[in-house]
């Protein structure tokens, strides 16, 4: 299986690379983590201009219709170019999730906002005592006749602060905590009475919020997709999630490799550039083959997803735990080569290096996807 | 004295001296300095009790232990979350004065080390000698009584609260490059020094560049005599890479990280503790940490019998250093999405408020940050594994 990319996707992956190699630069990015939004409005618009906000939705909603390929092709720029726009939240996550499992009138609400640029969505499912399990939800949801009212917390909601829409998972019912049974998602406008955010900034540069709903009441229209269900809805969903977060590393790793190679010929220390010292030439060649190795196992996973592969699911989790350990080795190793600046904010280096980081614990670490790949 | 007894009566000091802000502060430690002002008022704590410098001649000032009761020393102070002591001038300026210092030189300088009224910072890396630290090029030049030095350093941790640095300067260009270095004494308030912090990749502000721009010195500053500042600085290192202790960090890291492990709610998929792919990983550093506890005991056998433990201190280093380095990665693994938020507050230790995520996630992300310069200061790994070839495996 060797993918031929269409023309489409070709361009769509010139466009982008183009785009942001002339407009996103790190100097206006630093600017943008600085400040308390922490994401540039303008270039959110751009982006919606540029129709990649739409890429990924049904042609009849508006979209372009494109899938994990046109995902990964996207995402693989904005990891290269440390973008920090929520594509992966608004996008990716809370746009997929409508799209899967939205009645027709939460679709209309909110797909061409979201495509448009004017929405901003966060899922909320995390929740403090089980961070690592999506399916831990105490957060309930009393049904009352045809409406509910969600009482909860939630926890490092990424993007909560920007969001207009949250997502929220929530229990129906009596099953225990960590049940994948009876789970349900609740569409929430930011502006609903009982809710409250607490907003942080994260390590990695981007917003995110801890989540109180009390007393949140809701229509029967806020339910997204089957009551109960929301696990069956959400899987592809996180595997698309993956593949997006995992683009993003290996584009973060394509640079690190590019500026260590870099920066390695220029270092003079000993009289000779850095780079002619074996140990770190091989150092280099092996953050190059986990790369590559890395991009293989992307490249697969976004096909098999895009067409319906039964052994999709068993290469996502072969794709976080690889990115998860690359991640680390390539983005370790250019911290390491580029000697002490690595370690300063002021280099890009050390950016890519925490944005990596935190690719590695979302979704699931690489032990918990390696488990879940021996055991499939 | 013998020592259980020894190890009780440490234990008892601690307790009673160490207040619950300097505990936080030794606790939210997230690289090898504590918050400066906690650290300077457990150093004249030590200094009171007068066992602020257990390394050093008893004559000048140092406690008179055992290797055995300083190591004792160390680690109960560490299992007590005592703030490390900011201890540049203890450590390295204090030893290398006791060789090489005049004594006038010793007079003035070593009880201001003990007092904390000192506080000493590291002027050596420059932006063009890291590693290839001989080719510095920062100049001093002897004019009248002085010398002029201009030039900068960088990677001088804690500069902004220090009033003294000591450099390597560069004070003949003729011969090899180690030949024309000179170590001398800099007040930092000098005319002509400036101090510019450097933002580092967890939010605070640990290093600095120091800027030299015809900063006048006397040259009764210089130690050890002109030219001579590359010995003065080699018996530094290995006074540096010799004394320190991983395996205690080691153990308190594997402590948290069954805390971690703890914290996670019983229910749920794949608790850590059930998860034969993460165990198995934590057994992996634990043995190579367990290995590496031996061999510092027998780095403090061989000082013990007047040697000195030559390559295991630069075996020591690596092996430490990345040890704890991975001990870092499985609690990033273990903090899941709580490892992002980012509470640079929370960090202070007088902060009193609600925090995040449990306890023991809240320095998480910041240990591993900072922990990728572990093995870049004091000699990156790549430089003690050439040391390591060259006089161990002789090639």
């Amino acid at each position: 299986m060797f993918i031929e990319y269409s023309e489409e996707q070709t361009m769509l992956h010139d466009s982008a690379d183009k785009y942001l190699r002339e407009n996103y630069s790190f100097e206006n990015r630093q600017v943008t983590v600085k400040q308390s939004r922490g994401f540039n409005a303008e270039q959110w618009q751009m982006f919606a201009d540029l129709g990649w906000l739409a890429m990924t939705f049904d042609e009849d909603a508006g979209g372009f219709g494109g899938g994990a390929l046109e995902t990964m092709i996207l995402c693989e720029q904005f990891g290269k170019y440390l973008v920090l726009e929520p594509y992966l939240e608004s996008v990716v996550l809370v746009g997929g999730l409508i799209q899967a499992g939205g009645q027709s009138a939460i679709k209309e609400h909110y797909l061409a906002g979201l495509m448009a640029g004017e929405l901003q969505g966060a899922l909320a499912y995390l929740e403090e005592g089980n961070v690592a399990n999506p399916h831990y939800v105490t957060t309930k949801a009393e049904s009352t006749g045809e409406d509910y009212v969600l009482n909860g917390s939630k926890t490092v909601v990424l993007n909560g602060p920007e969001a207009n829409l949250f997502l929220v998972s929530a229990r129906v019912g009596d099953n225990s905590a960590q049940s994948k049974e009876g789970i349900s998602l609740f569409a929430v406008d930011k502006n609903t009475p009982g809710l409250s955010c607490n907003n942080y900034k994260t390590y990695d540069g981007r917003s995110a919020c801890e989540l109180q709903l009390d007393n949140v009441a809701l229509g029967a229209d806020a339910l997204v997709g089957e009551l109960g269900n929301a696990a069956e809805i959400a899987a592809p969903i996180f595997s698309r999630a993956i593949v997006a977060v995992c683009a993003e590393a290996v584009g973060a790793m394509d640079a690190l490799l590019a500026a260590t190679v870099e920066y390695t010929k220029q270092r003079k220390q000993f009289g000779q550039s850095i780079s002619s010292f074996q140990v770190l030439r091989h150092r280099m060649v092996d953050m190059y083959m986990e790369i590559e190795l890395a991009r293989s196992l992307l490249m697969a996973t976004a096909w098999k997803l895009d067409n319906g592969s039964e052994d999709a699911p068993q290469c996502v989790a072969a794709l976080k735990a690889k990115v998860g350990k690359a991640g680390r080795y390539v983005s370790h190793n250019a911290i390491q080569l580029h000697g002490g600046i690595g370690t300063t904010d002021e280099f890009s280096v050390g950016h890519y290096f925490k944005r990596l980081a935190a690719i590695g614990v979302m979704f699931g670490s690489r032990d918990s996807h390696l488990s879940r790949y021996v055991q499939a | 004295m013998d020592d259980s007894t020894f190890r009780i009566q440490v234990q008892t000091f601690l307790a009673e001296s160490l207040t619950p802000k300097m505990k936080r502060a030794g606790m939210l430690m997230t690289s090898v300095f504590a918050d400066f002002e906690m650290g300077l008022a457990w150093h004249k704590i030590l200094h009171r009790k007068g066992w602020i410098a257990p390394d050093w001649p008893e004559e000048y000032g140092g406690t008179g232990w055992s290797l055995n009761q300083r190591y004792i020393f160390q680690e109960e102070c560490k299992l007590a979350n005592a703030p490390a002591v900011f201890a540049l001038g203890l450590q390295m300026l204090g030893p290398m004065l006791i060789r090489y210092g005049t004594q006038e030189q010793k007079d003035f300088y070593l009880p201001r080390i003990l007092s904390g009224e000192d506080s000493w910072c590291q002027g050596y890396s420059e932006p063009g000698a890291g590693s290839d630290l001989a080719s510095l090029t920062t100049a001093a030049v002897l004019d009248g009584n002085d010398y002029v030095i201009n030039g900068s350093k960088i990677w001088t941790s804690y500069a902004q609260y220090s009033n003294k640095i000591f450099c390597l300067v560069r004070t003949s260009k003729e011969g090899k490059p180690q030949a024309g270095i000179s170590f001398i004494l800099v007040d930092m308030d000098s005319a002509g020094l400036s101090v510019k912090p450097i933002d580092g990749l967890d939010g605070t502000v640990e290093q600095c560049q120091v800027f030299f721009d015809d900063v006048r010195v006397p040259a009764a500053n210089i130690v050890g005599g002109e030219n001579k500042g590359w010995d003065v600085a080699k018996y530094l290192l290995e006074f540096e890479r010799g004394g320190h202790n991983y395996t205690i960090d080691h153990k308190k890291q594997m402590a948290k990280i069954n805390r971690q492990i703890d914290s996670q709610s019983s229910a749920g998929n794949l608790l850590s503790r059930d998860n034969p792919v993460f165990m198995a990983k934590f057994a992996d550093v634990a043995v190579d940490a367990l290995a590496l506890e031996f061999t510092e005991l027998r780095v403090k056998g061989a000082f013990e019998a007047g040697g000195n433990a030559g390559a295991l201190s630069s075996l020591s280093k690596v092996m430490g250093t990345e040890i704890g380095q991975r001990l870092s990665e499985l609690s990033l693994e273990l903090m899941a999405e709580h490892a992002l938020v980012k509470q640079l507050d929370a960090l202070e230790p007088e902060f009193e408020g609600d925090i995040i995520g449990p306890e023991c996630g809240l320095t998480t992300m910041a240990e591993y940050i900072n922990g990728r310069a572990s093995t870049i200061y004091g000699g990156s790994a790549e430089i003690q594994r050439d040391i390591i070839a060259k006089r161990v495996l002789r090639l």
